[in-house]
């Protein structure tokens, strides 16, 4: 039977103060893998200063809809007896509108299970409707080098990358090709969309 | 993760369908964990797979030419061109996996013949200007595809979408430029160009579906919102685009019954030959036979490599474990 | 600059160059045939970076002669190119590209290390510059190899064999060039005789580590750039194809 290797989810931080965001998952054989190849599929273009890795198995998602239909979910949290808290990441989406990131880290919580976890979360981050819910142990996650040495070489390299960048090319006039910079000016994301 | 999926032999079907329905209509995105039809999922399983599928494959054309790119910065545009490819095949599998189905289960299907791609892989990259027309062609056909699914009801699909258009449009771009260029370059640049171009247009047109009287599925993707435009209105944007810059390059359109109508403001073209079409989607195309072997050739030859990280990843598992 | 130091640092910026330009050139003939498609784009990764790398040495030489980088990539022959022969060698399978790519990362980050230190500014600047591209790409062939010798069997055997073809090649990555004494002096390139020690250890520890014996008989050892393998020619043949196509052509 052919291996693929395990499904790690991948959160990648944009810049110092932004949340982690989940946006989309590698397969990899170990933590250590996991990070360097979300490095390599994630951190191909600007911007990242931080990555997470966690095994897709590890997290728990809810959806608003889930919620809704599972009454034992609503209310306060009620801590299980004779368990040891410990300490679990909490993303939320609170949005509908077109985007390349789902749930965003909103904070941690201390719970004895993902569940109760969920029922603390959706206690404490009220400021915004939650769309979808993922709670993920902390232990469970993996994190890329916070040194600035990694950080340097894991993601800065990506900024000179410019052939990448579509705002490199100069063909807006069909009939003549253009020097750079007389090009009208596009954004980060896509011309098109 | 994956939620669960209503058939219309469940007792709440109709119900939970009408607040599916009013959901998308509202413009809300599907999640997993969602309540959704199967047909839903099964649509999806199938557009997104095939959708990776297409990127995997359409490595193949291009990577061929890397190593014979005529400079150092057109081979470095085109590695991080394929790159790109891997990594929106990597998305959408991902996408794909959100509803329950595994890559290696997927990458079966594609091995065994099973699943589908997109037919314009399977004619060959027989020039070097082959790279820029397929950028700026193939890849402008498809990004009209991708913007339009980047607004699909399913959040992983759409997410997928978002992130692949911002970087397709480079593709677009560095294509363009670079057929631009030979336009107004020599006389055998010239006629590269214009040779690929007659190569392209035709499996361009042809790679954004049958017409929508032949598209059987299109009619539940708009109202379930997986797609927003039919197949042929995606077409005639593409031609709308892309025509009158072709011809004002000063290339030529292999249609001689191209022209542009003034009372609908469209570039109206000539019969596609579809009869070409459902030979190389049945199989039958220049290239299909190459292009799965190399998929095969690379799959098999990888096994034992996948096999290492495993079994290294398990000891290092049992080490922590002692 | 004297002009004898000039031609040497034109000759060793050359070889820099070529051989980022050849050991790219077999990476990348793994684009779209890797064993899993993260891996696919993570040798790409490499593989433009190293690109880069030769653009930047092209670049320098620049500088200097006034010489267009793609005119020196693409109408040289094999008798004019002054790569080493261990990035000509074939792609082979996937341990053979790791282990090759894992032997020249070391080597190339500690030459920048060190050359971050010249005594010629654009050459330091440019060093600093790549190091840290080159430093994640170290620690990114150092888990291959890691991972392959202690995987299975098969894995393990397989990056022993590239080892034991290797090794010998490898250390002309430490073979002064004709002139290079002459940089060494004045504190341009950095003195490649520490860096082979330093080398030495660091490999032989790692591959250790993983499970791979030294080869005892190193074999052969290429000393001179004006030789090449058999592969070269043939290699230059396919990579120029389209640049000598039409030789008019001013721009691609």
């Amino acid at each position: 039977m052919d291996t693929q290797w395990p499904r790690w989810e991948v959160f990648k931080q944009d810049a110092p103060g932004k949340p982690h965001q989940a946006v989309g998952s590698v397969h990899a054989a170990d933590p250590e893998h996991a990070l360097l190849t979300a490095r390599n599929v994630f951190a191909r273009r600007p911007q990242a200063v931080s990555l997470w890795v966690v095994r897709a198995e590890e997290v728990f998602s809810w959806t608003k809809e889930e919620i809704a239909q599972d009454p034992a979910l609503q209310g306060g949290a009620t801590p299980a007896r004779g368990l040891r808290p410990t300490s679990y990441l909490v993303f939320r989406k609170t949005s509908h509108k077109r985007s390349m990131t789902f749930v965003d880290h909103v904070g941690e919580v201390q719970a004895c299970s993902p569940q109760e976890a969920l029922r603390e979360a959706l206690a404490r981050f009220r400021d915004a409707e939650g769309l979808a819910w993922w709670v993920v142990a902390a232990e469970k996650v993996h994190r890329s080098d916070p040194s600035q040495e990694t950080v340097e070489s894991w993601f800065a390299p990506a900024k000179e990358k410019t052939y990448k960048q579509q705002q490199y090319y100069t063909t807006v006039s069909a009939s003549r090709p253009k020097r750079r910079g007389e090009d009208e000016a596009f954004g980060e994301g896509c011309a098109h969309c | 993760m994956p939620g669960r999926y209503g058939v219309p032999t469940d007792p709440d079907y109709q119900e939970r369908l009408a607040e599916f329905e009013a959901r998308i209509r509202r413009g809300e995105k599907i999640e997993p964990g969602d309540w959704m039809p199967e047909e839903y999922r099964r649509q999806l399983i199938r557009m997104i797979s095939q959708h990776a599928h297409s990127e995997v494959v359409g490595m193949l054309p291009e990577g061929a030419w890397i190593t014979r790119a005529p400079s150092l910065k057109r081979k470095l545009i085109l590695i991080a061109k394929v790159q790109d490819e891997a990594g929106h095949g990597q998305y959408l599998y991902h996408a794909a996996e959100t509803l329950g189905v595994r890559r290696e289960e997927m990458l079966e299907a594609l091995l065994s013949g099973r699943a589908k791609y997109s037919s314009i892989f399977n004619y060959p990259t027989l020039t070097w200007a082959d790279i820029g027309t397929i950028g700026w062609l193939v890849d402008g056909a498809a990004i009209k595809n991708q913007t339009m699914l980047a607004q699909c009801s399913y959040g992983p699909y759409s997410r997928a979408m978002v992130r692949i258009c911002a970087e397709e449009t480079f593709h677009h771009k560095q294509g363009k430029e670079m057929v631009l260029l030979y336009a107004h370059g020599t006389p055998k640049q010239r006629a590269m160009a214009q040779d690929a171009i007659n190569r392209w247009w035709w499996p361009a047109l042809m790679m954004l579906g049958p017409h929508d009287k032949d598209s059987p599925n299109t009619e539940v993707l708009v109202r379930w919102g997986i797609k927003t435009k039919t197949n042929d209105q995606v077409r005639q944007e593409f031609i709308n685009e892309h025509a009158p810059e072709i011809l004002a390059a000063g290339l030529s359109i292999p249609d001689p019954e191209l022209r542009y109508d003034e009372k609908s403001g469209n570039w109206l073209h000539g019969p596609i030959n579809w009869e070409e079409f459902w030979q190389v989607v049945g199989g039958n195309g220049p290239m299909n036979k190459e292009r799965l072997e190399a998929r095969r050739r690379a799959h098999a030859e990888g096994a034992w490599v996948r096999e290492a990280l495993q079994a290294y990843a398990a000891r290092q598992q049992r080490a922590v474990a002692v | 600059m004297k002009p004898l130091v000039k031609d040497a640092l034109i000759a060793k910026l050359t070889t820099l160059a070529d051989d980022e330009v050849i050991l790219a050139h077999r990476n990348s003939e793994w684009v779209g045939h890797g064993p899993i498609l993260e891996e696919d784009i993570a040798l790409a990764n490499i593989t433009q970076d190293e690109l880069g790398h030769a653009i930047l040495w092209y670049g320098l030489r620049k500088e200097l002669d006034g010489s267009d980088p793609d005119r020196l990539a693409f109408f040289r022959d094999a008798y004019e190119y002054r790569c080493c022969e261990l990035v000509e060698l074939p792609k082979g399978d996937w341990a053979f590209t790791m282990l090759r790519q894992y032997l020249f990362d070391l080597y190339e980050s500690l030459w920048l290390e060190a050359a971050q230190q010249s005594t010629y500014p654009p050459l330091a600047g440019a060093a600093q510059k790549i190091i840290r591209e080159e430093r994640f790409h170290l620690q990114h062939t150092r888990a291959w190899v890691e991972r392959l010798g202690l995987g299975t069997e098969e894995s393990n055997r397989r990056l022993q064999q590239a080892l034991d073809f290797q090794w010998g090649y490898a250390q002309q990555l430490f073979v002064p060039i004709p002139g290079e004494e002459l940089l060494v002096a004045e504190g341009i390139v950095p003195d490649l005789v520490p860096l082979k020690a330093r080398w030495l250890e660091q490999a032989s520890r790692h591959l250790q580590n993983a499970g791979l014996k030294l080869p005892i008989n190193p074999g052969y050892q290429p000393t001179s750039r004006e030789q090449h393998t058999e592969h070269l020619w043939s290699l230059l043949a396919e990579m120029q194809s389209t640049a000598r196509w039409d030789p008019e052509a001013k721009v691609w």
